[in-house]
């Protein structure tokens, strides 16, 4: 009980005992564990069940958010792939020419940019 | 590591423990840790026996009052339940306990407005007839607790896990998460001004 004692390494057995006694409860102990044990299913309960929860609030916003994003892509895709409609004169302008005969009776197949040349220069 | 498995304690019966008692509940500790994580109901609440007391006792030592202490107390052990598997079985249980039900009394006692330690009954502060041992003591006890209550808290939770509870520094510096050397100011300051109450007490009890 000396203050010499005070920076001692060791437990000071006449002060613990002075403390436990002052800190001791009144009751007995297996109350208390009775007590922390009728709570054991709702503690493991309360565990799991905001997980579940954070899942489900994450499903609706989650779904929604997909939807939104395929529907996003199908329109950007669909814009980007789809070429520009044409009118209907400008689509059979070609088959009025004459290069039309040419086309069906040659031995070969045209060149490609030749057949393109020429609609464009019908237009 | 050490535990009060070896509690067998009531008021007044002071156990410090041993280390040969710490070392083998220890063991035994890891075991009922691993079968509570797998879900055996019975194992934890053989662990809660063995440490129920030890943890009442931090927590009053944090919150003063028995009533917040004991649902602090019941607060840390539930969520140790459920931290089961963050427990590194390579460390004594104890300490990782102790944390919890530390951290679980600090919480509360921030969370509320905790009502001062009880105070002295004036009847036993001074004057009146001699009084027998039983109150001689409990006039100890309440002036233990009122000077702990004006402890700093991480001094006297210190002091409680050190000289009641027989952790070492170390261990203590873990649960308060506080470097050792700090560990060994508090107790030391927390020490002094216990032991003169204690001196002075057992001089009036002359």
């Amino acid at each position: 009980m000396k203050d010499s004692q005070a920076f001692d390494h060791r437990p000071d057995p006449e002060l613990g005992a002075a403390l436990r006694a002052a800190l001791e409860p009144k009751d007995d102990h297996q109350v208390f564990a009775a007590r922390v044990m009728a709570q054991y299913e709702r503690a493991l309960d309360r565990a799991t069940v905001p997980t579940l929860d954070v899942l489900a609030s994450w499903f609706r916003p989650g779904i929604a958010a997909a939807a939104a994003a395929l529907l996003a892509g199908f329109l950007i895709g669909r814009a980007v792939l789809t070429p520009a409609p044409a009118s209907i004169d400008a689509a059979m302008a070609p088959l009025e020419g004459p290069g039309l005969a040419a086309l069906v009776t040659a031995q070969d197949p045209p060149d490609a940019s030749v057949v393109y040349a020429s609609l464009v220069d019908q237009r | 590591m050490f535990a009060k498995g070896d509690d067998g304690g009531g008021p007044g019966v002071p156990q410090p423990p041993t280390g040969a008692a710490r070392m083998g509940s220890s063991e035994d500790d890891k075991g009922l840790a691993a079968k509570a994580l797998a879900g055996d109901r019975n194992a934890f609440g053989v662990l809660v026996e063995r440490y129920a007391a030890q943890a009442r006792r931090v927590a009053r030592a944090v919150l003063g009052d028995p009533d917040d202490a004991d649902d602090a107390a019941q607060d840390g052990f539930l969520s140790a339940l459920v931290k089961l598997a963050q427990y590194d079985t390579r460390r004594p249980f104890g300490p990782w306990l102790m944390r919890i039900v530390a951290n679980a009394a600090t919480d509360r006692r921030r969370r509320r407005n905790v009502r001062q330690a009880e105070p002295l009954d004036p009847a036993l502060v001074g004057g009146g007839p001699r009084p027998d041992t039983v109150v001689i003591r409990n006039e100890l006890n309440a002036r233990l607790r009122t000077a702990l209550s004006e402890l700093p808290e991480r001094r006297r939770t210190a002091v409680v896990l050190f000289d009641v509870e027989g952790y070492s520094h170390a261990e203590i510096a873990g649960i308060l998460g506080i470097p050792e050397g700090t560990v060994r100011s508090e107790v030391f300051h927390a020490r002094r001004r216990l032991r003169t109450l204690l001196a002075d007490w057992k001089e009036q009890a002359r």
